[in-house]
């Protein structure tokens, strides 16, 4: 217990006395957590963007002209009976010319006497069917059915969504990490300029019979101190940027950010590893 | 209870010590002397397993300096005491927390380490100067502390290199009655110096002489 206290108060003394260093290391975790806490964010909103396009993408199904209506209802009772499916809406002949007219602005019965147009499902997926594979494996089971004639849908859309969501979450992912690890060097370089300022303690303690983990803690105390209050400091920034986005900016970018306190403490644990891993990576070249 | 047998520890160029054979018993006063560069810090240094023979080895108590591992070298440093010529104090901590933190590296209690401390202090005549930080002292009074510190844990053996180097021969002379003083409540003392003006201070001391890395002679 003693020893506990007595490392604890060595170093958070180590944190006042460091000065410029300590400001310095502090200041290196909160730049570095600013950029990781906007970029997560960033990277998050669009992702959402992206989920939001996503969200528009239906499947046309297209019943053969024989079928009879009882086939059509017992079909769609199918449907409903698909748990993949969220929800859906039958598009009758009737209802099919209407719709080829307001989009194409002629009417059908001008072109052919009759309507061509078959009926016709429109069905929107849940969530997390809708990727390509299960656009497929969903597709070819409904195409089975001898009711339906063709099954439709934008397979280019879905393959060039895939594509750009992936690129965005592996670049989000490698500057991350990058990030992280060059934070963690610049903090493990400005503690070894506290640490080296400070080394007439390091070989003080080893000579009066301090173990590697006696000299070590107040330092890697120290640098994770720095590592919270770095993190500490760009929450609050980040924190200020969102409100005054929020509050007064909203006319100009209408876009609301939101965000949990989950991701402050996710912040707050980010900056207390950098310091930790940092510290403790930067006290090792002096102890041999 | 410290024994070198067949010690060679050389650095490039061959300086450094060798040939090395001899044992310093519980209680002993040992001046060790010689020129410069023959050899006395080496020799200190293998005590303390700062430095490690390249043949031979070092025993001290249960250590042994062939075998020893690295985790286990602060717990030989318990045991032995040590001040330089240059004292090694934290100029930003008080005097007491010099001393103190030898306790609190050797994971005493906090009750403890106060009260130790403090009687350490006034046994080198250091009680009125507790708060005050290294360098508000004098040169005598800074070795006094390093002193303290490296008998608060009671080592076996006090080793000092140097230890009147920056000292008046006035100041010298108190810190020789000192360490006699010492060592004869039961602390080994092990002194390193070209300050042959000493010897006689302390009657019946041993006497280990070197030069050019080799112990000239012995009593
Ligand atoms: N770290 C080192 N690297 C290289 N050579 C060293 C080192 N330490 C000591 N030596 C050499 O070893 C020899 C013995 O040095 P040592 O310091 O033990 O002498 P000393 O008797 O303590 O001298 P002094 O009275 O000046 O303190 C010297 O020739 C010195 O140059
Ligand atoms: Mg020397």
């Amino acid at each position: 217990m003693t020893i506990l206290w007595f490392l604890f108060k060595e170093g958070f003394k180590g944190l006042i006395r460091s000065k410029y260093s300590g400001v310095f290391s502090i200041f290196i975790i909160t730049i570095s957590i600013m950029i990781l806490g906007f970029g997560y964010v960033a990277a998050r909103d669009t992702l959402f963007m992206v989920e939001n396009i996503r969200a528009q993408f239906d499947v046309d199904i297209f019943i053969k002209q024989t079928a009879s209506n009882e086939d059509i209802a017992s079909f769609e009772k199918k449907l409903t009976q698909m748990e993949e499916i969220e929800h859906l809406v039958y598009i009758s002949p009737e209802e099919a010319a209407v719709k080829f007219k307001n989009e194409f602005g002629e009417d059908i019965f001008d072109i052919l006497d009759y309507n061509p147009l078959p009926p016709s499902f429109t069905i929107r997926l849940k969530t997390i069917y809708r990727n390509l594979i299960s656009v497929e494996a969903i597709a070819n089971i409904i195409q089975s059915d001898p009711i339906v004639d063709e099954v439709k849908y934008r397979k280019n859309f879905l393959i060039i969504l895939e594509k750009y969501q992936r690129i965005i979450l592996f670049s989000v992912l490698g500057i991350f990490a990058v990030l992280t690890l060059i934070s963690i060097t610049l903090t493990s370089n400005s503690i070894k300029m506290t640490i080296f300022a400070r080394q007439d303690i390091i070989s003080t303690m080893k000579l009066i019979g301090a173990t590697n983990l006696f000299v070590k803690t107040p330092f890697v105390i120290e640098g994770t101190l720095e590592g919270g209050i770095g993190a500490l400091l760009a929450s609050l920034i980040i924190y200020g940027f969102f409100y005054v986005q929020n509050t007064y900016l909203q006319s100009f970018f209408d876009y609301r950010i939101v965000v949990s306190y989950r991701f402050y403490i996710g912040l707050f644990v980010l900056g207390t590893f950098m310091g930790l891993v940092g510290s403790k990576r930067a006290i090792k070249k002096f102890l041999d | 209870m410290i024994s070198f047998i067949n010690v060679k520890c050389t650095f490039h160029k061959n300086a450094g010590v060798k040939n090395l054979n001899f044992s310093i018993d519980d209680g002993e006063f040992v001046f060790l002397t010689g020129p410069s560069g023959a050899g006395k810090s080496t020799l200190l240094r293998l005590i303390y397993m700062d430095l490690f023979p390249e043949k031979g080895k070092v025993l001290v108590r249960d250590f042994d300096s062939a075998s020893i591992k690295d985790r286990e070298i602060p717990f030989l440093r318990r045991k032995v005491g040590m001040i330089f010529q240059d004292y090694q104090l934290l100029k930003d901590r008080n005097v007491y927390q010099n001393v103190a933190l030898a306790l609190y590296a050797s994971h005493y209690r906090t009750r403890e380490i106060k009260s130790r401390v403090y009687s350490i202090l006034n046994q080198v005549g250091l009680g009125h100067r507790v708060h005050h930080k290294p360098l508000e002292l004098s040169g005598g009074e800074q070795q006094r502390v390093a002193i303290a510190r490296a008998l608060v844990k009671e080592p076996i053996v006090l080793l000092a290199d140097e230890p009147t180097g920056n000292l008046d021969p006035r100041v010298s002379l108190e810190l020789i009655n000192l360490l006699n003083k010492i060592n004869k409540k039961g602390t080994a003392v092990i002194v390193a110096t070209h300050n042959y003006s000493l010897i006689p201070r302390v009657p019946g001391a041993r006497l280990i002489q070197m030069n050019e890395g080799e112990v000239t002679s012995i009593t």
